[in-house]
């Protein structure tokens, strides 16, 4: 009895070993899509362009339901809240706004009028005053007509300090101050409008800013500017049911489970340039994790084939993937605009030539092979993205994507250096600090790891004394323009106690000098500019190392078509799903 | 001379063995620890299992001999042998004659090198922590058992509390304080450290059950004639606690440990993947037998090699714990 248990428990073994053994891995399964392709677009200047019905998909179909898998709670609806990338990219579902980027996510964005008639008029030419001109039939979900009054009130009502989490660009830059609402405060003057925004008649919303904002017609593609009648506001409540304006409403919200979207049909899509709103129904099922939602898709049994697991598809299984031609079909693979980079205190490491070496030595490839490799990662040796509009590539301290420790221990001229890596204590960040300590080690530097607990993580980094000397950071900015990445990352003279987007904690008045120069320019000129002032920083400040660039792999059912990766956010847009009959 | 019955049992045993007469004669002179030893060393279970466990012990304490025999180090990594998405290159996770068990998908290093200082920490954790909780469990358990009344019920309500508190809250609320306590925010903390910690978080919570165990056993035993005789000849309670019963209640005790040092290896993964564990760079066994489940469709290799080897680990400590038992207490019932 006991032998044969043996030979049955040793037969099982051997057999896994055959089963994994049988295939030769001889590496040819890193060809993919070109993730460094940059972004090419522009400001959509014939008004033609923010004309609906938007063209049809090849191949859509009207009718059917299509289920948007997710793990966790999007943290806020409410679109004047929204700004983490699956509630951007959700909201475009229920909501619309006064600007919107036509997208075919192959990397050509049009940034057109959604609510608008164009992406806004520049009156005067310099940048401080901006028209919008409200198109006609657009309507709530009750059938009113949406007019300048209840975008405008959209806006005001983000200046509610209890109504958190949203992006702050038009607060304030209409307030002209950080702190915004102890200028202008809402729930004072809930009848009237923040300084500088106007209403002249119902289809005519203005803008006026002290100084020059070219970006807005960016700004206004955000949720934020989502329309809301002020009988119809509910506060902090309106999270849990918001109010539509976009071609689909909520009929069932259960947090943390499902979330059930019907159609609007007071929407008309004649209005709309970029929505098609196949499906009868959109169900977001939550609570799975990527791992189970990838294998969900791929199996693809009952709802789960007209369904998109938005938590791309885990490093773990991306060769099991690429390995089956008929999964690798159902894969879309697209660089996101989040970057990746190892931040240098600057007020901690003070000598330039130590932040040169450190830059030498980075290894890029082992950080991003660890991360799905062409899937999850491309490495990247500039400040700003490739998707950012008028990219170019450039690297100041080439080194092969393997670091050169040589060149960075020349560097270091013989300095013994010790540095405190700061890291997030999940498994992910754990591994790429471990990687970073090997990089650094191998070129003569004294590396110790401190583990901060993830859920604080950010805030301890953005802290502007904390004990750290590197840690990684990330940025993905909210349009795909130099001027939401540079000077949100590098001006010093932001610098606060608590909170600092730029945590190399980096503040050279020559470089806040030049972010005031081209910010002023027309926004055209700006891109190019933007390039070169990355490549200067890079070289007379290295004020950090770039990593990588993400890279999402989204995996989807058989029967869910239509769907790609947004150009702006990196995640899933679902204005073109539909589901296949 | 004690009056145990573990001793009659022995004889018993001798005398209904079916062995030569003039062996038997020789054996009736042993003492009972001989006797245990005589009795494992003739069962075939407890012989292999114990080769297999003492093999595992000395790898884990000849770790840096091996690396220097084996020429790669636990946290060397091995980039150009993965492919562009992170996968071993070759057969079976990248199994070559440099590489015997292969390379860990994604970062690269060697899994053979990083097993063998994975089953020293992990041992060290693992065996510390059960023989803390153990000895706490038992000393605790037969006081609380023998004496009874007011000790016993505080012992139990103390008990009852250390059930109560959830382990895994606790320890992500302590740990962390710990070393901040000790050690600068720029500081490292040394792996014993770290090490020490798990142990005493371990200890803190872990000793309840055998506490328990030993409690009842204690109860069931305490009336019996061989206690009775002992009381009556003016045995002290040390004697009474540590000469008289413990000796009776050795076999549920080994059984306990055997069953907690696997459960404490699982343990310290657990908290290393929450992040309260050891570093990263630390290797772990149970680190890496977590990080290989989530390859079981693309790698199976890397799942394969950790987990047959803490199957064998896990195996061998049960069958021991089980022919020790045996060999201490052989009337008892299976």
């Amino acid at each position: 009895m006991r032998a044969r248990l043996a030979t049955a428990v040793g037969g099982a073994m051997a057999l896994v070993v055959a089963l994994s053994a049988c295939s030769k891995n001889t590496g040819d399964n890193g060809d993919t899509a070109d993730t460094n392709k940059p972004r090419s677009g522009a400001i959509a200047t014939d008004p033609k362009d923010s004309l609906g019905p938007a063209a049809e998909v090849p191949g859509a179909a009207k009718g059917g339901t299509f289920y948007i898998l997710r793990e966790s709670k999007i943290s806020h609806l409410d679109p004047q809240r929204v700004y983490s990338f699956a509630g951007l990219m959700g909201s475009q579902l229920y909501a619309r706004f006064l600007t919107t980027f036509k997208d075919d996510g192959k990397g050509n964005v049009t940034l057109v009028g959604d609510l608008a008639e164009t992406p806004g008029k520049n009156v005067n030419n310099d940048c401080k005053v901006w028209e919008f001109t409200i198109k006609e039939g657009v309507k709530f979900e009750d059938g009113r007509p949406i007019t300048s009054k209840e975008i405008a009130y959209g806006i005001a009502r983000s200046f509610d300090p209890d109504l958190t989490g949203g992006p702050t660009y038009l607060q304030e830059w209409l307030a002209d101050s950080p702190q915004y609402d102890t200028k202008w405060d809402f729930k004072k003057n809930k009848t009237s409008l923040p300084p500088g925004l106007t209403t002249p008649d119902p289809r005519t919303l203005r803008f006026e800013f002290n100084k020059p904002r070219c970006d807005l017609p960016f700004a206004v593609s955000l949720p934020a500017t989502a329309p809301l009648p002020p009988d119809k506001d509910t506060g902090v409540n309106l999270d849990n049911m918001p109010f539509s304006s976009g071609p689909y409403r909520f009929t069932k919200i259960q947090p943390g489970v499902e979330m059930v979207l019907e159609r609007n049909t007071n929407w008309d899509p004649a209005t709309d340039p970029v929505r098609h709103a196949y499906p009868d129904k959109f169900v977001w099922s939550l609570g799975s994790d990527n791992t189970t939602q990838t294998n969900r898709v791929l199996a693809g049994t009952g709802n789960d084939a007209a369904a998109v697991a938005t938590g791309g598809v885990p490093p773990e299984l991306i060769a099991k993937v690429t390995g089956d031609p008929a999964l690798k079909a159902r894969m879309i693979v697209a660089a996101t605009p989040n970057a990746y980079r190892l931040s240098i205190n600057t007020t901690r490491v003070t000598d330039l030539s130590v932040r040169q070496a450190i830059n030498y030595a980075i290894d890029r490839s082992s950080i991003t092979k660890n991360l799905g490799g062409p899937y999850g990662a491309v490495p990247l040796t500039t400040l700003l993205p490739p998707t950012t509009l008028g990219y170019k590539k450039f690297d100041a301290y080439p080194a092969g994507e393997s670091g050169d420790p040589a060149k960075a221990k020349e560097t270091l001229g013989g300095k013994s250096v010790n540095l405190v890596l700061g890291t997030s204590d999940d498994t992910a960040s754990q591994e790429t600090a471990t990687q970073v300590k090997n990089a650094l080690e191998k070129a003569g530097f004294t590396v110790t790891v401190k583990p901060i607990p993830e859920d604080g993580y950010l805030d301890f980094v953005k802290k502007k004394s904390n004990p750290w000397d590197l840690w990684v950071d990330s940025w993905a900015a909210d349009w795909p323009s130099g001027a939401s990445i540079l000077p949100v990352l590098f001006d010093g003279r932001s610098l606060k106690a608590e909170g600092n987007s730029n945590t190399s904690q980096l503040n050279n008045e020559a470089i806040n000098a030049e972010f005031d120069r081209v910010l002023a320019l027309d926004p055209a000129k700006q891109a190019e500019e933007w390039s070169k002032l990355d490549e200067k920083l890079m070289k007379e400040s290295a004020p950090a190392v770039p990593l990588y660039n993400e890279v999402v792999s989204v995996a989807h059912g058989e029967k869910a078509g239509g769907i790609f990766i947004g150009s702006i956010f990196g995640w899933p847009s679902f204005v073109n799903a539909y589901v296949k009959q | 001379m004690s009056l145990s019955p573990v001793e009659g049992a022995a004889l018993a045993e001798i005398e209904s063995s079916d062995q030569e007469p003039d062996e038997k004669k020789r054996l009736v002179g042993r003492s009972p620890g001989q006797l245990v030893w005589a009795r494992l060393r003739r069962d075939r279970t407890a012989m292999v299992s114990g080769v297999v466990l003492a093999l595992f012990i000395l790898a884990a304490v000849a770790a840096p001999l091996i690396q220097r025999l084996y020429g790669v180090s636990p946290n060397q990594q091995f980039g150009d042998l993965l492919d562009a998405t992170g996968m071993p290159l070759g057969y079976v996770g990248g199994v070559s004659g440099d590489h015997w068990f292969g390379l860990e998908p994604g970062l690269g290093r060697d899994i053979f090198i990083r097993m063998i200082y994975g089953i020293r920490t992990s041992l060290l954790i693992a065996l510390g922590a059960a023989l803390v909780t153990t000895t706490i469990g038992v000393v605790l358990g037969i006081v609380a058992g023998f004496l009874g009344g007011v000790v016993d019920s505080v012992i139990s309500w103390i008990t009852d509390v250390a059930l109560a508190l959830p382990f895994l809250i606790f320890a992500l609320a302590v740990v962390p304080t710990f070393s901040l306590r000790f050690y600068g925010p720029r500081d490292a903390v040394p792996t014993w450290f770290a090490v020490t910690t798990l142990i005493v978080v371990f200890a803190a919570f872990g000793w309840t059950g055998t506490a328990r165990l030993v409690r009842g056993q204690v109860v069931s035993l305490r009336e019996r004639e061989f206690v009775e005789a002992a009381r009556a000849s003016g045995a002290g309670l040390g004697h009474m606690l540590f000469r008289q019963l413990l000796p009776n209640i050795w076999a549920p005790i080994l059984v306990a440990f055997s069953l907690a040092v696997p459960s404490y290896v699982t343990g310290e993964a657990a908290l290393s993947f929450l992040g309260v564990g050891l570093p990263e760079s630390v290797p772990s066994f149970g680190r890496m037998i977590y990080r290989s489940i989530d390859y079981l469709q693309t790698d199976p290799a890397y799942v394969f090699f950790p987990g047959i080897t803490i199957f064998a680990l896990v195996l061998a400590f049960n069958l021991f714990g089980d022919a020790l038992r045996d060999a201490l207490d052989p009337k008892s019932s299976r």
